[in-house]
């Protein structure tokens, strides 16, 4: 994973930023600021996953082209008829909003790329570990289990192998299944005899007895506090300046963009913005050394 | 009353209704917003109950191990699209409570989806999980013991193709239709209908198999350990 500036950031300011991006790409359906949305998120993806996002971006291209095409077939309002299909009209402000929406949904896709790589597991339990105490502890407890009980069960299934039990390449449904179910038989057995051992270690170091105390990684620095203040700003603009109403069926109205679309651009660039900065920074300490 | 009553009531009566007013009311395209709010405000109560009670040790590791294991099920079997997780969380609920069974689902999802991707679908993937351990959990734990293993693969099957299929198909719907129409509904559940139908079939022929062995091996359990009768330890 490349080193990304945003990232390093505390989980509070990531997570604010993501409830405002994605929030955003749901509630308007403006063109302009869809389409904002959607360089923004596009940037933001190859940040995070370099060559590998441009098989993420374009992957999607062919859900927006279905999605779009298929949305005129149930909505038959709007004058600019552009054909007709089963004797129903096909209009283009119908063909206009399906784009739009289908936009709306390959964007959001796209920020729930990133919001994956940015706000990890670790991050979210920083955010909610004091509010909901039980929960992020079961949480904790199923994303470390899922990954040891993955590798016992392919223990298991290599033990079986070398006893003759294992399945062959072209085993039938019924072995394979049959198979499987021996294994998460055996996995489970494992798997809750050790549970015991973990609770009675649990409850022999107190647990349950006073309030927990939670091991915390990421301060709020005063850069945070900047980057929560710029945001809350940039979002005010965006809802303050109006201009993001957009109606398409039966007829096409869409207002006209105002300044809120540059406070909503600046909102969007705010990781790339941070990366690009940094980029500047490095050039500029290596070229004084 | 419990806080955690107060809070579902304070819920299912102003906090429901208020958001379906709103966005009906509101001018634009408001579906995926809404019906996703209600979702989440459905999701509260459970979550509140189950913080509240201050699960003890044993209850939490053994709901942690369970939600693991569905999670992890479809490792075990070989075929691609075989996916045993609601047959666990069914079996979950019954052997644990419907409380149990809903946070189990829930936050099993929510996990599950931090190895694949976080998306739109997460929180309706959570109250569809929840739910199928939750109804569970409310038919058979106490009031209908039933443990006949033709009868529960019945029901799981039955529970994935009529509820929590189209659940998870009413998320599709309504994020990305542009009217809401019976017949663009018709086409989304229809085109939802065969991965359903796989979906239930390898839930009910995992609780065939699957539920009287793990059943039992709960049971054994709590003979052996007292387990599952954590909320009277301590």
């Amino acid at each position: 994973m490349q080193r990304d500036a945003f990232s390093q950031c505390h989980p509070l300011t990531n997570f604010l930023y993501f409830l405002g991006v994605i929030g955003f790409s749901v509630v308007i359906q403006h063109p302009a600021y869809l389409s904002a949305g959607a360089v923004g998120a596009a940037v933001y993806s190859l940040l995070l996953y370099g060559r590998p996002g441009w098989g993420r971006i374009l992957g999607l291209v062919p859900l927006f082209v279905v999605l779009s095409g298929l949305n005129p077939l149930f909505n038959h309002y709007g004058q600019g008829v552009l054909f007709t299909v089963f004797g129903k009209p096909y209009t283009w402000e119908a063909l206009a909003y399906g784009m739009t929406i289908a936009g709306m949904f390959v964007v959001m896709l796209l920020w729930f790329g990133c919001y994956s790589r940015v706000l990890t597991s670790d991050k979210f339990i920083c955010l909610f570990g004091r509010l909901i105490p039980a929960l992020s502890l079961l949480l904790v407890m199923i994303l470390r289990l899922i990954p040891s009980l993955t590798r016992k069960a392919r223990q298991i299934a290599g033990a079986r192998m070398c006893i003759g039990k294992g399945v062959a390449e072209g085993a039938s449904w019924k072995e394979k299944i049959s198979a499987g179910m021996h294994v998460l038989s055996a996995l489970t057995d494992w798997a809750l005899e050790g549970s015991i051992v973990t609770a009675d270690s649990m409850r022999a170091r107190g647990y349950g007895g006073i309030r927990r105390t939670s091991f915390q990684i990421y301060r709020l620095t005063g850069r945070d506090i900047g980057l929560i203040a710029w945001m809350a700003v940039l979002a005010a603009g965006v809802i303050g300046a109006g201009g993001t109403g957009a109606a398409f069926t039966p007829v096409l109205r869409i207002d006209r963009p105002t300044w809120g679309l540059a406070a909503y651009c600046l909102f969007l660039l705010i990781p790339p913005a941070m990366q690009l900065k940094e980029a500047v920074q490095w050039r500029i300490s290596i070229s004084r050394i | 009353m419990r806080k955690s009553t107060l809070a579902s009531l304070a819920v299912i009566l102003v906090l429901i209704p208020l958001t379906l007013f709103l966005g009906t009311r509101l001018h634009g395209r408001w579906y995926y917003l809404t019906s996703t709010l209600m979702i989440v405000e459905t999701m509260v109560p459970f979550f509140l109950a189950f913080e509240t009670r201050k699960p003890q040790a044993r209850e939490l590791v053994t709901l942690a191990v369970l939600c693991a294991l569905a999670v992890v099920s479809r490792v075990a079997v070989l075929i691609p699209n075989f996916k045993p997780m609601t047959a666990i969380l069914i079996i979950t609920g019954i052997a644990l409570g419907a409380e149990s069974g809903f946070v189990c689902g829930a936050v099993g999802a929510f996990a599950s989806n931090f190895f694949f991707s976080q998306g739109p679908w997460t929180p309706w993937q959570m109250m569809a999980y929840g739910l199928a351990g939750f109804l569970a959990g409310a038919l058979f734990h106490r009031r209908f013991p039933v443990r006949n293993p033709v009868a529960l693969a019945v029901f799981g099957f039955g529970l994935i193709v009529v509820v929590i299929g189209p659940l998870l198909d009413c998320c599709t719907l309504f994020t990305v239709s542009t009217r809401l129409s019976w017949k663009y509904a018709a086409t989304v559940f229809g085109a939802g209908l065969p991965y359903n139908l796989q979906h239930g079939l390898a839930c009910g022929v995992t609780l065939l198999l699957f539920s009287r062995p793990l059943l039992e091996k709960l049971d054994r359990l709590k003979t052996k350990y007292g387990m599952m009768d954590a909320r009277r330890e301590e």
